[in-house]
């Protein structure tokens, strides 16, 4: 066997194989291309109070925390009733609001359906990670498409810090969802907001399928 | 006895068979690049920096080997790649199932599938088995080009 012949065949088998995909990629739309060498985060021009976290451009494995919100503490003042007053049932005590704080030292928080449910209600942010295709076919009503695999993605990042620039706008809440189960595109793209200080993302855990089994409102095409 | 095995009639079927398969399988990946490099992700086998470039390369590679393969121009080299991606495969989804990771393969088809874990799992194991058989097929034209060769 002619190992040399062999070697040089395999070798120019391969360099063609690889201009084959670059020339490919440069000419494939945005949602087909992938970026070899991704951009750099946008640095921001007020330095935020929170410490800062290093800028993450890639998937790292980070202990996701489940939800531990803290509660509003409600102070009531009762008057007890006199002696003779015939009983009444007891009114229901309003349910305390659960309050979403920033949280600078960790990249997300995960949360579940009733959580998600209440942040959608006050018009939270939603992200969804899917594929761009995958979000055309039906989303999370107002979710805008953030697929972390798609070309584009450092440019959709980059203009959502644009406008949200402010360090306070930055400690908003915002949900990522992707389509549950393990699926891993949620954590990354948060991974990624929290690489340029958005202190403040909750991963839905349980994904787009279970918003569907909720029957919550759901949006098809391309527009949020 | 093993005559029939490096019979010329048979190593021609075999080896365009082989080359069609993987310019089927070629086929979804390079239309939709960004869809394997997460299938290759999946795997939790190769840098992140590689991911990319990979799922860039790799399904070219396959194209071309493929073609060569169906036009009979250096068979003997896109065999020996061939046989070289089918052994990378089966080791890779046999860590997979020893993990117990239930991964799409990525190997037909780049869509998401809605599958559950033990549709996965039984997919894995028939896709181990499919490629030992094309492994095999890759093993009957080198049998056959050692046959021609004395």
């Amino acid at each position: 066997m002619n190992w040399r012949k062999h070697f040089v065949e395999a070798a120019t088998l391969i360099v063609a194989a690889a201009a084959c995909a670059m020339v490919a990629n440069a000419f494939a739309s945005k949602e087909r291309k992938l970026v070899v060498v991704p951009q750099s985060a946008p640095r921001p021009v007020v330095a935020a109070p929170q410490p800062t976290p290093e800028p993450i451009t890639q998937p790292t494995t980070t202990t996701p925390t489940t939800a531990t919100l803290s509660t509003t503490a409600t102070t009531t003042t009762v008057n007890r009733p006199p002696a003779t007053t015939p009983k009444k049932p007891a009114p229901t005590p309003p349910q305390p609001e659960k309050i979403f704080n920033p949280h600078p030292d960790k990249a997300y928080i995960e949360i579940h359906g009733d959580d998600v449910e209440a942040l959608h209600k006050k018009g939270v942010l939603f992200l969804d990670a899917r594929r761009t295709s995958v979000y055309e076919q039906g989303h999370i009503t107002g979710a805008r498409p953030f697929s972390v695999w798609e070309s584009d993605i450092d440019e959709k990042v980059n203009k959502l810090f644009t406008e949200r620039s402010d360090p306070r706008d930055q400690n908003l809440p915002i949900v990522i969802y992707c389509s549950g189960g393990d699926c891993e595109d949620s954590h990354m793209l948060a991974q990624k907001l929290w690489g340029i200080q958005f202190n403040n993302v909750y991963v839905y855990k349980d994904g787009f399928p279970d918003w569907q089994k909720r029957g919550l409102p759901i949006h098809t095409g391309s527009a949020p | 006895m093993m005559q029939w095995l490096a019979h010329p009639w048979l190593t021609v079927r075999v080896q365009i068979a082989l080359g069609v398969i993987f310019v089927v399988a070629a086929l979804p990946k390079i239309v939709d690049p960004p869809s394997f490099a997460h299938m290759i992700y999946n795997y939790k086998l190769i840098p992140w920096a590689l991911v990319k470039p990979m799922a860039l390369v790799m399904p070219w590679i396959e194209l071309l080997c493929g073609l060569a393969l169906i036009l009979g121009i250096w068979k003997g080299t896109a065999r020996t790649i061939i046989a070289a991606l089918l052994l990378t495969f089966i080791i890779a989804i046999s860590i997979n199932l020893l993990r117990g990771n239930a991964i799409d393969c990525g190997c037909f088809d780049v869509s998401a599938a809605n599958k559950t874990t033990e549709e996965r799992f039984a997919d894995m194991r028939l896709v181990i088995l499919r490629d030992i058989g094309m492994l095999l097929m890759a093993a009957q034209l080198w049998y056959a080009s050692t046959r021609a060769v004395t």
